[in-house]
């Protein structure tokens, strides 16, 4: 007989919104791909280091063999990232996860949805998750990556459904951000239209980011990874233009 | 000589797209354009409803698209316009037996043929028949009512049309965008019950090629398979009219927008 009767549950057992970055590889370079990592790594050690990352292979033309697969886990490993598991994609990915013994894990976003249209149907529904955005992986991936360049500029609007990711860099947007839609960088971010989506900057930890917009009406805006939900938009803040900054581990807000 | 392609589509159901649909590829055949419309909503067919031509059906889209029946046998002449025709969908097949080589032979057959404009009835929601419908437009209408979920399922076919189509693919310069209001109450969007017509050109950062007002006589004539256009008094039929007449150029100020003022005798007695 239990001495003691704890009717509580022993565990809860849910789907939540974790935080995993996803590594997409692009070529089958073991080498290269921890090189890139470690650079990641060292830009932004709190962001990175010890974080848990899925192995996306759905952009590779053939999925590799066991040992290349084995190969890049490693790579990852080394770079000081903790691979979990691979990225939902086809079923031969799927077969490959089971014999590695991995777990697969199904794509989080609208930002997956196949180029071809074909397999939609398999797809499964678009996730949001607001508190990580740095983990995100954009629609429209910005130039090769080096050191702070010039501001990538958008001249149209940014539609529901739509992300536009500025890498290493700030991002100017001179057209309207919808509901439901995304912009993110790596630096600051400038819209002059109205912001009715979200708009994340300092995707990559650059506290210092800012982010200005011109028509405030924000569902969501996020700096290094610290963001602000709006269910109702302060009167006084609705559709003036705006700045935010971070102060500490603050968000702030303020007209212009 | 190549067929314009126009797919009228807009995310959200229920808005009315078909009726869209059928009164503009009515109203193209009325400018003397040679016409075809396809209904894309395989397995939900109801564009043959709409034009009255449902008990002619006897090939259809699918049918086509497999080769299992020739264009010829199964356009279906308008009765009231002779350079009208209807394609129909299938009532009995699902959205996978389109197929996108499919859908452009007989949309470059349709142009071998001579017609003018190719009018593409979209589906709701943005999946596999949606995609089809927009994948090889010239120009989009976008059909919008004035409330909020309808405007950001528009918003986001705007972003596909920008991004998912085969000019976009291929550079060939943007499909041309149209958004067209439906269902507009000038009456609740005074009270503030509706969107108006400035706050969904706002949203969306486009014009609105027109506006149909909220009409009992559509659905009058959508039960009747006559479409509504074809209604010179309704106003329905006007602004469809004013609608078509804009997308061939011309220019029409936008009617049926304001509420509309009560006369005397209806001040005395109520009405």
């Amino acid at each position: 007989m239990n001495a003691k009767m704890d009717t509580s549950d022993a565990c809860d057992l849910r789907f939540g919104q974790v935080g995993i970055a996803c590594v997409r590889v692009r070529r089958v370079d073991a080498a290269s791909l921890c090189d890139e990592l470690e650079r990641r790594v060292r830009a932004a050690p709190q962001m990175f280091s010890r974080a848990a990352v899925v192995l996306d292979l759905s952009h590779l033309l053939n999925l590799p063999d066991d040992g290349a697969v084995d190969a890049l886990l490693e790579a990852v490993r080394s770079a000081g990232m903790l691979p979990v598991g691979l990225a939902y994609g086809t079923s031969e990915t799927e077969a490959l996860a089971k014999r590695m013994g991995l777990p697969l894990i199904a794509k989080f976003r609208a930002a997956y949805e196949p180029i071809s249209g074909g397999q939609a149907a398999v797809e499964p529904a678009a996730r949001t998750e607001p508190a990580a955005p740095v983990q995100r992986e954009p629609i429209l991936s910005a130039p090769a990556p080096g050191s702070m360049q010039g501001a990538q500029h958008h001249a149209s609007s940014v539609r529901s459904g739509q992300q536009i990711y500025a890498r290493d860099r700030d991002l100017i947007v001179t057209g309207a951000i919808a509901n439901g839609a995304e912009v993110i960088a790596d630096g600051n971010i400038h819209i002059y239209g109205g912001l009715r989506g979200r708009a994340m900057a300092g995707a990559q930890g650059d506290e210092k980011a800012r982010i200005f917009v011109s028509d405030f009406r924000a569902e969501l805006v996020a700096i290094a990874g610290h963001y602000r939900v709006f269910e109702q938009i302060p009167d006084d803040l609705e559709g003036q233009s705006v700045q935010c900054w971070l102060e500490g581990e603050k968000l702030l807000i303020a007209k212009l | 000589m190549t067929a314009e392609i126009i797919v009228v589509t807009s995310g959200k159901g229920g808005v009315g797209k078909t009726t869209t649909s059928a009164s503009l590829a009515t109203g193209l055949a009325m400018a003397g354009k040679k016409v075809a419309v396809i209904d894309f909503d395989v397995g939900l067919r109801n564009l043959d409803l709409i034009m009255g031509c449902e008990r002619r059906v006897v090939y259809d889209f699918v049918n086509v698209v497999h080769g299992e029946a020739t264009l010829k046998q199964s356009l279906i002449k308008d009765k009231r316009h002779e350079n009208l025709y209807v394609l129909a969908a299938s009532q009995t097949r699902d959205k996978d037996a389109l197929t996108q080589e499919g859908v452009e032979k007989v949309l470059d057959g349709l142009s071998e043929d001579g017609f003018d404009y190719v009018v593409c009835d979209s589906p709701a929601g943005i999946e596999k028949g949606a995609h089809l419908a927009m994948y090889f437009a010239d120009h989009a209408v976008v059909v919008v009512n004035p409330e909020v979920s309808s405007v950001r399922d528009s918003d986001r076919i705007l972003g596909l049309l920008a991004s998912k189509t085969r000019r976009a693919e291929k550079g060939e310069g943007p499909v041309t965008q149209h958004l067209l209001l439906t269902r507009y109450n000038p009456a609740r969007v005074a009270i503030g019950e509706m969107l108006s017509v400035k706050d969904v050109e706002e949203i969306l950062g486009i014009e609105v090629v027109g506006v149909i007002p909220e009409s009992e006589n559509v659905l009058t004539a959508s039960n009747n398979g006559i479409p509504v256009i074809v209604d010179a008094n309704s106003h329905a039929g006007q602004a469809y009219s004013d609608t078509v007449a804009r997308i061939l150029g011309e220019e029409r100020p936008l009617r049926f927008i304001d509420v509309p003022k009560k006369g005397f005798l209806q001040r005395v007695f109520g009405g």
